[in-house]
């Protein structure tokens, strides 16, 4: 056979191979979701909104999971978002080149790829052991512990990317350096810092790990964020695992619940960012 | 005079902008002078030994080659290069006698006295209303009705009022090109500079936006101490009354800018102006 | 000049003082949260630390070494939890890393370019489903599924291999380390499929058209222009993805099997320092047993931080190159 054959033959194998490739991350994702679907949509009833979690062997819903859920991602989020922003703030307007924004930057980025179980190894220590008890409060810290790095990342870079002429143009009209932040560097990257908020609450929205040791769980309605609270991932992990027919069915749905929710933020995320590209 | 001019005229009883009326100020008054100026990025020296007077209600025009200079050092009269560090300036630049280069002066309130308009249009993510009021509401609390006339009578300096009377909420970002230089222009002098300092305002625009910015300049003259950079030397003859021209860092020479364009003294100017280099 | 009061004593009134105010006030305050990022990751070092000396103080580095994990008589040993560790890590790049490169390589040189976003967006909603999912997906679907059709196959072909089929040895089980890995791996292609395709991309066009200029097929384009202009890159890629691949834990917590053993096959179950802590953590009885987790967890960090930081270093040094 002669070399440009052999070379033929060897570009369509791997330009094959590629295409398998993607075609096999793409089943994948498809068979997840669909059996996502197809077990989950079977609880996905009135009751799962109304009805407590149950003890094995009776029918029950979500509800105080999906309630914890919800309080203890608003808590992580509300601490974590200012923490991060400014934070994110100070690399990319104070810290031009100064070895402590390098390092902050390299540290930043470590945490943002850490294990999760790590995170709530380290709050367990800090707030569970000193507290004496699990709490939603320590969940929260937790998950806002990992919505930090994604918030200071995405701030740093949305503020990089606002000209430097705009700066100087609030500057020229006489604004001190913080009005040139919060009011012209915010505003021109708004859109890509409410994106950044999105993925990071996207991302807390199904992580269980962190909650195992911190927010733990509760079988019952509670609003107490100094008790341990009930929350979806921790409940899907508990019921999952255990050999009840009803409690495996409400660990599909609240496996459901999760995944539209993530996907939606996910999703919506990407259209703010582009539609604000577009816009300009 | 048209409309816009009638207009202006009665909201500032103070303007002489027809050019028809006779100068109220025959003999220009030094508004600032620079002295002996360096400017270095670094260890690179930018500018040498810079000296030239900026006369009050009058436009001075900087021309010469890419990388003589000449943003540099407008740069230096309302020390926007202090936003970096690595540049530096010495020398003095005397403003109504204070030198504003000396290391004590508080720098935002020098920058609401000396205005600066870019190369390129730098609306503010905000509606038309909110950019021209910015700077006001930097530094002066106002009522209400009190805010809106500033901003109408500066949008009407920039002669952009006409065109945005109706759409003041809309976003500073939707107007074309030529539109968002003007509304630059009328932010700069909504605060009430006594300096206007402008950075190559055209460059980025089309020939007729050009034409109406260089008509505005005319009109600000009368009230504005004015230094204008540019690369256009037609323009720099049209529109200034002294020229300076730099080359790498120097002044070559300063004058009049009438007597700069028909008797230049320095034979490297001569070169300039007719071509042979740059 | 002007008619009314002149605006510098306007500006005297309230511009000036105030501004200067707020400049210290919020750079300080900007300062402080950078700094509370320095502070979280020393205090989770300091936290760990003290945690596990209890049992590292008892073990000693024997505790490494030892593959015994009796929480009765409280020996405690963490090797066979780092050996799951590294071993499902392995076979998630084995398979993972092929895969994303051959989806990237489709989105940035074969793909069409309507395909494209919507494409590389799907990949990218596989990184984004959190790992549960794939923990009771694995659990109820994939395990019975391999241990029905997959695993008896192997075991009929290669484990019949002799030496080599040792690997495979054992009675289908469904669970086990090779699950886990797998699993792995379509959780972490995504991730590092996205980095090299953003690393490739940064190839200059003109630097291809020569290369299609002289004549060159596709493949060669990728594998001798981009590869090589990308190699740092790409490693620095994979190197994120193992990271993750390391501390992964609810989608290896279901399917692992939870045995604190090593075995020659990894069809057997197995155990890895995050299930581990996962599992036990909250059961864990007595001051040894929670130290020896901690110990764990410890051990985690130091492996995960070391593999994120190279990997960090080397995008880094890309950056540079590239012109960053």
């Amino acid at each position: 056979m002669d070399l440009y054959a052999r070379r033929r033959i060897a570009n369509g194998v791997v330009m094959t191979l590629s295409v398998a490739a993607t075609a096999f991350g793409l089943l994948w994702l498809v068979l997840v979701l669909w059996t996502l679907l197809e077990n989950g949509v079977a609880a996905i009833t009135p009751a799962l909104f109304s009805q407590m979690t149950p003890p094995p062997g009776s029918a029950g819903g979500l509800l105080n999971a999906i309630f914890g859920s919800v309080v203890i991602t608003l808590i992580a989020t509300l601490i974590g978002t200012p923490t991060g922003i400014l934070a994110g703030t100070f690399l990319a307007e104070y810290s031009r080149g100064s070895r402590f924004g390098e390092v902050v930057r390299f540290i930043n980025d470590i945490l943002l790829s850490a294990p999760s179980i790590i995170v709530g190894l380290f709050v367990y220590e800090v707030m569970v052991v000193r507290m004496g008890h699990f709490s939603a409060w320590a969940g929260a810290v937790a998950l806002a512990i990992i919505v930090v790095p994604v918030v200071v990342r995405t701030t740093e870079d949305m503020l990089n990317l606002v000209p430097n002429a705009l700066r100087e143009a609030a500057s020229a009209l006489g604004a001190p350096k913080w009005k040139v932040i919060v009011m012209v560097s915010y505003r021109a990257a708004i859109q890509g810092m409410v994106t950044g908020v999105m993925l990071a609450v996207a991302r807390i929205a199904g992580e269980t790990a962190p909650l195992l040791f911190t927010a733990l769980n509760n079988q019952f309605w509670s609003t107490d964020l100094n008790a341990p609270m009930a929350n979806l991932p921790v409940v899907i992990f508990q019921f999952a695992m255990s050999p009840y027919a009803d409690w495996q069915t409400l660990a599909w749905g609240g496996a459901l619940l999760i995944t539209i929710t993530v996907l939606f933020l996910n999703i919506g995320a990407r259209m703010l960012a582009s539609w604000s590209t577009f816009k300009q | 005079m048209n409309p816009t001019q009638a207009a202006a005229r009665v909201a500032m009883p103070l303007a002489p902008s027809d050019p028809h009326v006779t100068d109220p100020e025959p003999t220009p008054r030094q508004k600032a002078v620079i002295r002996n100026v360096d400017f270095f990025y670094d260890n690179f020296q930018a500018l040498k030994n810079i000296s030239l007077p900026l006369h009050d209600k009058r436009v001075t025009a900087f021309i010469g080659p890419s990388g003589c200079g000449k943003s540099t050092l407008l740069r230096i009269l309302n020390r926007i290069y202090q936003l970096y560090p690595g540049q530096r300036a010495t020398g003095e630049v005397l403003v109504d006698g204070e030198n504003i280069l000396s290391p004590g002066l508080d720098l935002n309130l020098l920058r609401a006295r000396i205005g600066m308009v870019f190369q390129k249009p730098t609306p503010f993510p905000m509606s038309i209303y909110d950019n021209i009021a910015f700077g006001i509401r930097l530094y002066e609390r106002l009522p209400h009705s009190e805010l809106d006339d500033r901003v109408e009578s500066a949008l009407r300096r920039a002669a952009l009022w006409d065109e945005v009377k109706d759409k003041l909420r809309q976003s500073g970002l939707s107007l074309s090109g030529g539109q968002q230089q003007r509304l630059c222009i009328a932010r700069a002098v909504a605060v009430q500079p006594e300096i206007l300092l402008l950075d190559e305002p055209a460059s980025a625009l089309d020939p007729l936006s050009t034409q109406r910015i260089e008509e505005l300049i005319a009109e600000l003259k009368a009230d504005y101490c004015i230094a204008i950079v540019t690369h256009n030397m037609q323009q720099a003859a049209r529109s200034s009354d002294y020229t300076a021209f730099m080359y790498i860092g120097e002044l070559i020479e300063f004058d009049e800018t009438e007597r700069i364009f028909t008797h230049p003294k320095e034979k490297h100017t001569e070169d300039y102006i007719t071509g042979r280099f740059g | 000049m002007l008619a009314d009061i002149t605006v510098v004593e306007r500006i005297a009134e309230r511009g000036g003082r105030a501004g200067a105010i707020g400049d210290v006030v919020f750079r300080a305050v900007t300062f402080l949260f950078a700094l509370l990022v320095l502070l979280i990751l020393g205090g989770v070092i300091v936290a760990l630390v003290e945690g596990a000396v209890p049992a590292l103080r008892t073990f000693g580095f024997s505790f490494v070494l030892t593959e015994v994990w009796n929480p009765v008589t409280e020996k405690f040993g963490a090797l066979a939890a780092i050996y799951g560790t590294l071993v499902t890590s392995a076979i998630a790049m084995l398979v993972g890393i092929p895969v994303a490169f051959g989806v990237a390589v489709f989105i940035t040189e074969i793909c069409p370019l309507w395909l494209k976003r919507p494409l590389a967006t799907m990949i990218e909603l596989l990184a984004a489903i959190p790992s549960i999912i794939y923990g009771i997906w694995g659990l109820f679907v994939f395990a019975p599924f391999v241990q029905q059709y997959i695993q008896p196959a192997i075991i009929d072909s290669l484990g019949q291999i002799p030496g080599f089929g040792a690997l495979f040895a054992g009675p289908p089980l469904g669970i086990g380390v090779l699950t886990a890995g797998f699993i792995l791996a379509i959780m972490v292609l995504p991730f590092i499929s996205s980095i090299m395709r953003d690393v490739f991309e940064t190839v200059p066009a003109i630097l291809k058209e020569s290369a299609y200029g002289l004549g060159a097929t596709r493949s060669e384009v990728v594998r001798q222009i981009v590869l090589p202009y990308t190699r740092t890159g790409v490693i620095g890629g994979i190197m994120l993805g193992l990271g993750r691949a390391l501390g992964e834990t609810m989608a290896v917590t279901f399917v692992i099997g939870n045995a604190h053993r090593i075995s020659a096959s990894i069809l057997q179950p197995g155990t890895t320092i995050s299930a581990s802590l996962a599992n036990e953590f909250t059961e864990a009885f007595g001051d040894l047993y929670r130290s020896s987790l901690i110990a764990l967890g410890f051990i985690l960090f130091i492996i995960t931080f070391v593999v994120l930081a190279i990997a960090k270093l080397m995008l880094l040094r890309l950056q540079k190159r590239a012109g960053g």
